[in-house]
């Protein structure tokens, strides 16, 4: 086989190769850890909340999709379906919260209404509260 | 003696209002269809739902982007090429137990309801009717239901090289974790 043939077979396999691995990287790319990635804001639940009641619009615009690290008081604890752990944040309002999904749970039992924790996740937006998935605990104060 | 009725009477209505509407934050949603190549399974969590008993109305409002998948890429392609949730963010069901009075709201038990309602998904309403189950538990009501759905009737478009590999119909779970309402 003359040598320029070997060399384009060469680089045609190459590229085939990296295609391939690239689309299985592609496929099975996890969520980002939510515990190491550089958060996009650092806010109160309280001041999250009332800027989606305030302005939703612009709310979901500024921070839906992003990584946000958010310090609040545990309003609730509820273990939901299929291995998730769901805490409620206290806001300045009653009826609304910051709703911070966990996935997989940890343990319910680290946690106690009342306790001022940090947390980072991937906000979805609003419903009747602020919703955060992919949570990760950052920091406890008891 | 006529006011202690009265008070007794007043006392009863508050607090049959007061038990009448639960309601939860913590809802689950969650939806599979089996591929030959692999399951499709998202997951949702944080479903609000109110149920009066009274009535038998229900409702029930989840964001599309909060139904989460275990691979990064199939939940971007659900939220950007299927359910476009930038432009449709919410989903919506509003209905009704058929079936109110086989359900003892008073006796624990599960009962079986039949549920008819409208179902927006996509920006697209369309009529359900679903069998399910209620739970009468200690301190709240447990309701779940399994039904399907297609995705074409909510102009949900599946690219042709995918359509064939997929079922037509997606396999939907419901479980809801109410509490009463604690009016203020």
């Amino acid at each position: 086989m003359k040598f320029q043939v070997k060399v384009a077979l060469f680089v045609v396999l190459a590229i085939a190769i990296s295609g391939i691995l690239y689309a299985l990287y592609m496929f099975n790319m996890k969520h980002p850890d939510t515990a190491s990635a550089k958060p996009d804001f650092v806010i109160t639940s309280t001041i999250l909340q009332k800027e989606f009641e305030d302005n939703e619009k612009e709310a979901s615009a500024k921070f839906i999709n992003k990584i946000l690290e958010v310090t609040g008081i545990i309003n609730s604890i509820t273990p939901a379906d299929s291995n998730h752990l769901n805490i409620s944040l206290k806001t300045g309002s009653d009826l609304s919260s910051v709703i911070c999904t966990f996935s997989p749970r940890p343990d319910a039992s680290k946690f106690y209404t009342g306790e001022e924790i940090t947390l980072r996740g991937e906000c979805s937006g609003f419903l009747m509260d602020v919703l955060l998935n992919n949570c990760s605990i950052i920091s406890e104060r008891k | 003696m006529k006011r202690l009725l009265l008070f007794a009477f007043l006392f009863n209505i508050v607090l049959a209002v007061n038990a009448q509407k639960y309601m939860t934050k913590n809802g689950y949603i969650g939806f599979f269809s089996h591929t030959p190549l692999e399951d499709i399974k998202g997951d949702n969590n944080q479903v609000a739902g109110v149920l009066d008993i009274s009535t038998g109305e229900m409702v029930f409002q989840a964001l599309i982007k909060s139904f989460h998948f275990d691979r990064a890429l199939m939940e971007e392609h659900f939220n950007e090429n299927y359910m476009e949730s930038d432009k449709f963010p919410k989903s919506l069901f509003k209905g009704k137990i058929t079936n109110l009075s086989s359900v003892d709201f008073s006796k624990p038990g599960t009962y079986d309801v039949t549920v008819e309602g409208d179902l927006t998904i996509h920006d697209v309403t369309n009529k359900i009717s679903t069998k399910g189950t209620i739970e009468v538990v200690n301190g709240g009501l447990n309701a779940s239901s399994k039904f399907k759905i297609t995705p074409e009737d909510y102009k949900i478009n599946i690219p042709g090289i995918v359509r064939d590999k997929i079922d037509k119909t997606l396999e939907v779970t419901v479980n809801m974790k109410y509490t009463p309402l604690a009016s203020k």
